[in-house]
């Protein structure tokens, strides 16, 4: 049974339970406990998906009778169950391998040409105080902000978004990105659109990266808001509310609602995350192995 | 003076300038205690980059920018903005706003129809791309 009870979790965890999460509004409250939630929905529906495939050999064989369950056909099992469990894990860790070669190259070209474009006058006035980060200021008419990670990062502001914003604002641009940076959100990020590469299909894994992006934005208003204020923040945000854009309509609204906080909620939440990865372990996996460790003669 | 920053100055150069210049064109124009060969090193690393376009000039060989400053802008929004493709892209920025649909297709008509590089008219190059770094005169 176990395999079937996997199976149902990976499911689950992959179909209706992201759905519902990204329809949710109660996460935009609590955005990185609920960001942990998602990391563990995704663990958890891998994990779960490769155990059912490791278990389900094991268990038909079982079932067949006590003689059946040594020798060559054990071996078979086995094999089968692991090269399953091995094509996902592969094309998961392929997947995510290829995607950080890649986008770690396309940053570096990016890097370099930002360098070049640079209006060193502009980015020196504004990065001289006392900035982490090295700042680059480009030409262009569209209020643009946005931050290269990496090992040597930058963050990026058009020469449109330095005459929009007032100071205040800026700076809480600046703080916004420079949370990104700091906290690797890319890497998060990452993970998740490796997710969907290697799944796009079947599961909901759009989602869960959209849902995710969307979190790590209103994590780094946070950062923005505790640096700066409230106002400064969704006064940045104000400027750069492009035409038919809802997610910085959401992130704006939420600001303004300051719609945040509630400790109890995030507490309830990485509860929630740990339970998603210890309680399938706990419940289904272990009773399984503790069965089917003997009856392979693994142990006695 | 650090490389990057030359490497600027010298764009800034070729920019600048009504059409393409010559090794010794830039140097003189750059108006700093630099030897010859430094700034010919500089401009053949920008060749292999991709943003300098090499050409022939009887002996010499000819230097131009690839593309405008307001080009290599805009392509670099939507480089950013993942317009190329949504996953290639995902995980390169964080964005303070997202661009909405008309300020993309603005950065788009700006790559396009932004005035090409001052110089002689266009005459087909062979592409330079990337892995030649030419000869050095």
């Amino acid at each position: 049974m176990a395999s079937v009870w996997l199976a149902v979790l990976a499911l689950v965890l992959a179909g209706p339970v992201p759905s519902a999460l990204a329809r949710a509004r109660w996460p935009q409250r609590v955005p990185r406990a609920a960001i942990v939630l998602w990391q563990a929905i995704a663990l958890a529906a891998v994990l779960a998906a490769v155990g059912s495939a490791l278990a389900a050999p094991e268990e038909l064989l079982r079932a067949l009778g006590p003689e059946q369950r040594r020798g060559t056909a054990m071996v078979v099992a086995v094999a089968v169950a692991a090269v399953l469990a091995g094509l996902i894990v592969l094309r998961l860790l392929g997947v995510l391998v290829l995607l950080a070669v890649r986008t770690r190259r396309r940053r570096a070209r990016h890097r370099d040409m930002v360098d070049l474009l640079d209006r060193a006058e502009r980015s020196a006035l504004v990065g001289g105080a006392g900035a982490k980060t090295v700042l680059r200021v480009l030409d262009g008419a569209v209020p643009f902000a946005y931050c290269v990670p990496g090992r040597a990062p930058r963050v990026v502001v058009t020469e449109a978004a330095l005459d929009t914003l007032d100071d205040d604002e800026l700076r809480a641009v600046l703080a916004h990105e420079q949370a990104h940076l700091d906290a690797r959100h890319d890497l998060v990020r990452e993970g998740f659109v490796a997710l969907h590469q290697a799944f796009p299909v079947l599961v909901r894994s759009r989602q869960a990266r959209d849902a995710v992006g969307l979190l790590l934005e209103m994590l780094a208003d946070d950062a923005g808001r505790a640096r700066c204020s409230d106002a400064a923040m969704a006064g940045a945000l104000e400027a750069f509310l492009a035409t038919g854009d809802t997610e910085v309509g959401a992130r704006l609204e939420r600001v303004r609602a300051r719609r945040c906080g509630g400790r109890a909620l995030a507490t309830g939440t990485y509860l929630a995350a740990a339970a998603v990865v210890v309680v399938p372990t706990v419940g289904v996996v272990i009773p399984w192995l503790s069965v089917a460790l003997p009856a392979a003669g693994v142990l006695r | 003076m650090a490389l990057g920053e030359l490497e600027r100055a010298v764009m800034a150069q070729l920019w600048a300038a009504p059409g393409p210049l010559t090794v010794r064109e830039v140097h003189d124009r750059l108006d700093r205690e630099l030897a010859y060969t430094t700034v010919m090193t500089v401009l053949g690393r920008l060749a292999k980059k991709g943003v300098v376009r090499q050409e022939r000039d009887g002996k010499a060989y000819r230097y131009a920018a690839a593309s405008t400053r307001e080009q290599l802008a805009a392509s670099l929004m939507l480089d950013a903005l993942g317009d190329v493709g949504e996953d290639r892209t995902a995980a390169l920025v964080a964005f303070v706003d997202r661009v909405g649909p008309e300020e993309a297709a603005a950065l788009r008509a700006a790559l396009q129809a932004a005035p090409a590089p001052a110089g002689p008219p266009e005459v087909p190059q062979p592409r330079v791309d990337g892995e030649q770094s030419g000869p050095e005169s």
